[in-house]
Parts: C-alpha cells; structure tokens; sequence
C-alpha cells in the first residue's frame, strides 16, 4: 500500500450480503471517489457484526466498524479520507446547516485492541482463516502477495514422498469428522497401484448448523485450490473434483473464478509451473442430499446415481471414482496442507494437544452473544469458547448445553464444559469433533425438542439402504413426538434406549451410525427432561407447543406491544386493561413474551 | 388435430352438406316443372315436321339442346351427391370425434418407456404438468445434451441444468432426456426424487428457502415459516401461494447460523428475521406484494 493510501475493506460474503452489506458497499463507494480504495473481502469470522468495515492507514493501526448502515459508511469515508480544505469544510458546513445524517461512529467502531472484539479474536490462532477478511476472494494477486502458491511451488520440487512425510509429521487429522490421519490417508492413495487417480475435495457441507466450509471457500478459495493441488501431487492424480454444496451459490462461483485465474497463471492445469505434472480441475454442485457427505455416497453422486453409501472396504482411496484411486479431503483439510508446507509440519504441530494438532475452525451460533467463525487452537476448553470468545449467552440467560457435531453429534451440558476440544476427548462425552457445528443451547431450549429436531433430520435423510436407519430412526422419530405432544406411553423410554443400539449397530455408513447420537446424549444427561414430558406432561423449558400455554400476568400494563406483534389476532386491543390471550387460536409462537417490555407474559404448564 | 381446428373443418362440412342439399333440391323442384314443358315443345315440332319437312333441322337441334341439357343435369345432380356424401362423412366423423373428446382427453403416447415411470407425480402434479405442458420448448435440453455428454454419469449436471432453466423438471423435457441419452428413466426417476433439490411440480414466481437448520430451529425457524404461509395463504399440503407468486420451502442449512433465522428469496439472503420482518423480506423481491 502507498504511504498516506487509505484502503476500506467490506465484508461480502454471503453473511455480509445477507446483512445489507452491498448497499454499504455502494455507499463506500461512491462517497470515497477516488480518495480510498474500496475492496469486497470475504468474511472475517465475525458475523455477528456484519457488514463489517475495515479501515486501513500506511502506519496507522486497522480501524474495525460493525453492524455499518450506508449512512455510517460515508461517514467512515470523511472521517478517514484526506480532508480536501475548502471542499470538506464547505460539506461539513452544509451538513451541520441542513442537519443530515447524524452518525454516531463511535456506535459502530469495534476497538481490536480490546474490549468485546479482542476477547472474540484473542483466543484464536488463525491459520485457514488467516486471509479471510483480508483479501479480495475474486483477486489471485492479493492471494499470492500473502504467500499464496508459493507452498505448491516447493512441494513440486520436492519429492510426492517427503510432502506426504511433512504432512504426515504435522499431525494433521481429517477436519471433516472423524479425524483419520491425513498423511496416512495420502500415503494410501499414493500406494495404490493405477495411472489414473482422482482427489476430491468434500465440500458438500451439509451439517445443519455449520458454514466453516462456506466461508473459506467463498472468501479464500485460491488456499483450497493450493491444498487440492498438493494433494494431487502428492498422491499423483491428474483430477481434481470439487464438490460444492449448491446451496452456496456465491462459494461455487468464486471458486469457479478461482479455477480460471489459477489456471491463467499456471497453477493449475498443463504442465504446473514447469514441473510436468498436470491436474484438471472440475466443480460439482450437490444437488442436496445430507448422506453425499460420506464418501462412497459422494462417489455414487458423481457417477450420476442416488448417494447411497456402500460397504468399506475396498476403501475410496483403493477403489474410488469410476474404480480408480481416490482421495476424499475435506475443505478445511486441504486449506490447512498450504500453511503447513509453509511454516513446516513442527510449527503445526506445535499447536494443540498429544493426539489432536493444529487449530480447528467452528461455526459459533445458536443462542450465543457473539456468533461467527472462530478458529482456536486444539485443546482449548468448551467452556473458554463460549464464555469467552463467544461472550456468554444472549439476554444473559443462563448456559445449558453446546450441541456439537450436528445430527452426528451430540449435546455437551453446561457442566462438561471444561471438556477440551480434541479429537479422543470429546467422544467421551458422546458427541463427536464433526465438522465443526457448535451450536449453543440455554435455558429456554428443551433438549427433547433437539433431539427430535435432529431425528427428523436424519430421517428424512437416511437414503433407505439399511433397514434400522429407515426404519429405526422413524420408530425413533414417532416416539419423540409423543413425548414432545404428551402422548408418550409408559414404555416408550426402554424402546427408545434399544433404538438407539440397534440403529447405531445395524446401519452401514456414518448417518445411520451416529444418528441416535442426539438421542443418547440427551438422554445421558437431561433424562429428568425426557421424565417430565412423560409422566408430567410438562416441558421444563418451557418450548413444546403442545405442552405449554402463555397467559399475562397481573404485571400487564395494558401496553398493547403484545397484541401489535401477535400475527394470528390471539391479544384483543385493549389499551389500558390487562390484556388476555386467546388459547384456542394462539400458536405459541413466543412474539408476544419476547416484546413485552414488563415481563408480563408467561409460559405456564396447563396441568 | 388440434380441437379447435378439428371443431372449424366439421362445421364446415356441415355447411356444405346442407347447400348440396339444397341444391339439389332447388335443382329437383325446377326439373321437375321445366321437362314436360320441354316434352310438349318436342311433341309440337315432331308435328310440324311432319307437315313441313323444311323444320326437320330445327327438330334435330332442339333435340340435341335437350339431349345435352338433360346429360348436364344429370352430371350436376351426380356431382353434387358426392360432395354430399364426402361431407356427410367429415361431418359425423368430426362430430363424432369432438363428442368424444368431450368425455377424455387424447392419449398420448410416451415417446419411450410406459408412463408409469414417474412415481412421485402425483395425479394433481400430472395435470398441473399437462396443463403447462405444451408451451415446453425442448431445444434447451438438445443443447444441454450436445454440452454435457450422453452418459450415465452426466445425469446430475444435466437435472441440475434443467431445474436451473425451467424451474423444476418438466416430465417432457425428462422423456426427451432418456430419448437421447444413455440415462435411464429408471435413473432419472431415482435421482430426481432422491435429492432434495429437484422438484417435479412447477414453482411460483420466486423460491422462499426458508433456513431450519440448528440454529435457525432453536431461533424460531418454525414460526417463521407458519408466518409465511399463513400470510401467503398457502394451503395444507401445497407449497405455493394460490397466485402462483411464492413457493415456500424448508431448507436443511443455508449457512448463515449467526444470523439465524435465516430466508432466501430467490438469491436473496435475509437474516435476524421475526415473523413480521419475515413477510417484508419477501417485499425484497415483490415490492408491490405487501403494499
């Protein structure tokens, strides 16, 4: 950057478009002129504060602005432009005359240095992420000013053995769930005897409750295409396949762009930078199916099929694609394999703990105060993430569980927190690593209700191969609804707990295995919850509709927010009187408790 | 032929038996009174020439005038039956063919395979697809065909391509894939209804994906859908709006969880919603929708 050069950065990816981040954009724009330059970047982790605006000064340090409007956007622009004299004086004159837009910036400005933003960003160690926010995701020379390719450019003169031997010696786990050795699963596909071999990189994320593969691809797609092609090399495959979930158009056309920028430079393609290995890159949509997560199914998708997983062994990276070898990577994996290479497998191993290396990326959401993509380092604690990083529970309620590892996971309560993250740790809890879903529950969430959520889920999603996963988990499922409706029969716990051994034993692949997952662990530790559905009838949290009634207490001042917000008519109009509602028509919604400002409305059990 | 062409062609032949007729008729009354004019004329000749031989070549040309009229007759009267009988037959058979279209619709015959391979359709699904059937133009897919290959594994791209262009996947445009290409019905019918992103019924003007993934679940996806289609007024069991301008549907995960609840229309993403900012994110796309 030139000295005295102003360069604003604007959050774009789907998280910031989704918060009006565009109009920001154009805003930026069109008040810098041409006194600023205004770069789109991926995501910087933190969207519980989008659109986010990055300010940045030759020697000054970065100014951080959240939740920016288009008017707080042009006032970000005067305040950090250079002044033209007269010009500025005469606007700001004109400005104070006519009294337009009043921004407040220090309402926006989020200080890094400390306070909410530096607990947020302090515990983390970024390594996927390290571009993420900072670069413009559609530009291949801002991917390379920050070392980009030059790890590809080192492993082709190295020998495909000793790039295998580095990531073998980094530690590296497969991030997409169950954590198998990557340099092991590289070595395997190298020894596989065959011309013709294939890697894949998984990024059919389809894990409700989780987007890390999302936005590294949409904001850093060059670090995949890098960690692809190393892979490649190393195993010594001329394809490529990157396999995108479709319902992230904006990931699958930045690394459509990606491919014709890497290729244009030759890093992909014919003959990579004079090396004479070649390596064709093709992207795939999913067309939605949960199970093309697992590989052979991801596999029977590609062959044009219906993704039913089939019995391992023969392992993909034995008889993959068409018959041929194939390596199946996650994203985050194959983002990680670039940093490696380029700091050495002994600064990646440095980080984390005996069994599990590295960072790992999560998607914090849920009911938590600050949500986002975090990357930490392995071994930090459950607790740490959510106190810390994340800053506690919204509205100060009280922290109950984290639910990890999507419908293959399971629900982590408050006091396991000080569970440390890490791939042989956390399946004592009876969850899994997954992918990296970390979903917080508090007070008001009825652990019953998830677990039925997530066996709906799964439900609808087993590809009816195995009886006990379509059969079972819809056992599972009807008996989940009773309990939630209050219809539950005296032995419906004792099926429910047999269910869950025989689908988990019964089924061939990994979403018929950990399906009862979410059932087991919500049964391990809030089994007083799944008690007083049954024999009560009462939900403790206060959630499942069947089980509830909202009533106004005596605290009602006759306000009438409740029957504004209410959208079936359940709340009569009546200004000044105690207001009443309608329990025939009422659907439980929760508008009403949520506007009251007197804490005048309240879930009552109607037993 | 098409109805109203088939309905045009028997009314006219109808016409046209009812003027021959007439014709023949009109033709009948008037013979009928002008030949024994004509028989008497020749009787009073046939005297005269008996008296006067001088009138013989008058008698012989009035014969012959006579002769000729009655073979011009005769040819007009044949003539004219036949295109009685001709019409005659167009019209019954016309008649008949618009009485019984009446009752069923002309079968169409599949271009390969029984029609029967299409599971997931249902009836009303069907008849939806018949109704909007015919305006399908089909060059689209020859062309994706020529682009994506004919083989088995090009399965999903093509679908995918499909859906992209006409908004879910037309049972004719699917025939004419399995007419040119090595997919098989049976794979297509697999396919199509295995992944949650192919639809086989026509969608509204714009898709709401609402997001109920974990967090937007635990965020109150529930009620936001409820809202929609209550505000939408989309009936029990349909997924589409009685316009035809919203299709709603429930999507696994959009990956926006930090901004839970999560809606998509059309590409448009919407985050932090409640039920009453729900409806106006919807405006996004349809200002005139929720004036």
């Amino acid at each position: 950057m030139r000295a005295g050069s102003v360069e604003i950065r604007v959050g774009l990816s789907s998280c910031g478009v989704a918060s009006g981040g565009e109009a920001v954009r154009d805003a930026l724009v069109r008040e810098a002129g041409g006194r600023a330059v205004v770069k789109a970047v991926g995501c910087n982790g933190m969207c519980h504060s989008e659109p986010i605006v990055q300010v940045l000064h030759a020697g000054k340090p970065v100014a951080l602005y959240g939740n920016v409007t288009a008017g707080a956007a042009r006032a970000i622009v005067r305040r950090h432009t250079p002044g033209r004299g007269l010009v500025n004086g005469a606007r700001r004159l004109l400005r104070a005359l006519t009294g337009g837009e009043a921004v407040d910036l220090a309402d926006h400005l989020v200080d890094a240095e400390a306070g909410p933003a530096a607990e947020y960003l302090g515990k983390q160690k970024r390594i996927v992420l390290e571009n993420c926010g900072e670069i413009d995701p559609g530009r291949i020379d801002e991917y390379t000013a920050r070392g980009g390719y030059q790890a590809l450019e080192a492993c082709l003169r190295l020998e495909p053995d000793a790039v295998i031997a580095q990531i073998t010696a980094s530690g590296l786990r497969g991030r997409g769930g169950a954590g198998f050795s990557t340099g092991r699963k590289w070595e395997m596909a190298r020894r596989q005897p065959g011309a013709v071999k294939y890697v894949i990189c998984n990024g059919d994320e389809g894990d409700p409750g989780a987007f890390m593969d999302r936005l590294v691809l949409e904001a850093d797609p060059h670090r995949v295409l890098e960690g692809l092609a190393i892979a490649a090399y190393a195993i010594g495959a001329a394809e490529g396949i990157l396999y995108i979930r479709a319902e992230y158009p904006l990931a699958v056309r930045n690394v459509r762009q990606a491919i014709r920028q890497a290729q244009a430079r030759g890093f992909t393609g014919e003959n990579l930078l004079g090396s004479g290995f070649s390596l064709h890159l093709e992207v795939r949509e999913g067309a939605g199916a949960f199970v093309c997560g697992e590989e052979t199914a991801l596999i029977q998708s590609l062959e044009g099929g219906r993704g039913m997983p089939r019995l391992r062994p023969p392992y993909p990276v034995e008889r993959g694609l068409h018959g041929a070898p194939t390596l199946i990577n996650n994203v985050e994996t194959l983002a990680s394999a670039p940093w490696i290479v380029r700091h050495g497998p002994a600064a990646y191993a440095g980080l984390g703990t005996q069994g599990s290396k590295g960072t790992k990326v999560f998607a914090l959401a849920g009911k938590i105060r600050r949500g986002g993509l975090i990357e930490v380092p392995m071994g930090i604690t459950i607790r740490e993430i959510v106190e810390e990083i994340g800053g506690g529970i919204q509205g100060g309620r009280k922290f109950k569980a984290v639910q990890m590892g999507g419908p293959s996971g399971g629900c982590i309560p408050e006091r396991l927190a000080g569970t440390p993250v890490d791939y042989d740790e956390i399946p004592k809890t009876g969850a899994i690593m997954g992918s990296g879903g970390l979903v917080v529950l508090d007070e008001r969430d009825c652990m019953v209700d998830m677990a039925r959520f997530f066996l709906r889920f799964t439900q609808a999603e087993s590809c009816g191969k195995c009886t006990f996963c379509r059969i079972g988990t819809k056992r599972m499922l009807e008996i989940l609804e009773r309990i939630c409706e209050g219809r539950a029969r005296r032995d419906d716990l004792g099926t429910l707990e047999e269910l869950v051994d025989y689908v988990s034993r019964g089924s061939l692949c990994g979403l018929g295995q950990t399906a009862p997952n979410p059932v087991a662990t919500t049964l391990r530790y809030f089994r007083d919850e799944y008690e007083a559905h049954i024999q009560e009838k009462r939900c403790p949290a206060g959630r499942c509709p069947a089980l509830i009634r909202y009533r106004v207490t005596d605290q009602c001042i006759g306000c009438t927010l409740c029957a504004q917000v209410c959208p079936v008519g359940a709340i009569a109009y009546r200004p000044y009187e105690k207001h009443e509602i309608d329990d025939k028509l009422c659907t439980r919604c929760d508008e009403c408790r949520k506007a009251c400002q007197d804490d005048a409305v309240e879930v009552v059990s109607p037993c | 032929m098409s109805g109203p062409g088939l309905k045009n062609a028997t009314i006219a032949a109808g016409a046209v038996m009812v003027l021959s007729v007439v014709a023949l008729a009109v033709d009948y009354a008037v013979m009928r009174g002008w030949t024994p004019a004509s028989d008497a004329q020749i009787a009073a000749l046939q005297e005269k020439v008996q008296r006067d031989a001088k009138l013989a070549p008058v008698l012989a040309a009035e014969q012959k005038r006579i002769a000729e009229f009655n073979r011009a007759r005769r040819a007009r009267v044949n003539w004219l039956s036949l295109v009685l009988v001709g019409a005659a037959a167009g019209f019954l058979g016309g008649a008949k063919r618009l009485l019984a279209g009446q009752a069923r619709p002309p079968v169409r015959v599949p271009e390969r395979g029984p029609s029967a391979v299409w599971p997931r359709a249902g009836r009303a699904v069907a008849a939806q697809a018949a109704a909007a059937a015919p305006e399908i133009d089909l060059t689209f897919v020859d062309g994706l065909i020529e682009k994506e290959g004919r083989g088995a594994e090009a399965a999903i791209p093509i679908l995918q391509a499909i859906q992209a262009h006409y908004r879910y996947l037309p049972d004719e445009a699917l025939r004419r894939v399995c007419h040119l290409t090595e997919i098989s019905p049976a794979q297509i019918a697999g396919t199509s209804s295995f992944y949650s992103r192919f639809r086989r019924s026509p969608v509204g003007e714009h898709i709401v994906r609402v997001c109920h993934g974990t967090a937007c679940h635990v965020a109150g996806a529930r009620q936001i859908t409820d809202e929609l289609r209550r505000e939408l007024a989309i009936a029990e069991g349909e997924d589409t709006d009685p316009s035809r301008t919203f299709t709603v549907e429930e999507v696994a995960c959009l990956g926006c969880c930090s901004l839970a609840p999560v809606l998509m229309v059309d590409e448009h993403t919407a985050g932090k919603l409640t039920p009453a900012t729900a409806c106006d994110a919807l405006a996004a796309v349809q200002p005139g929708e929720r004036a």
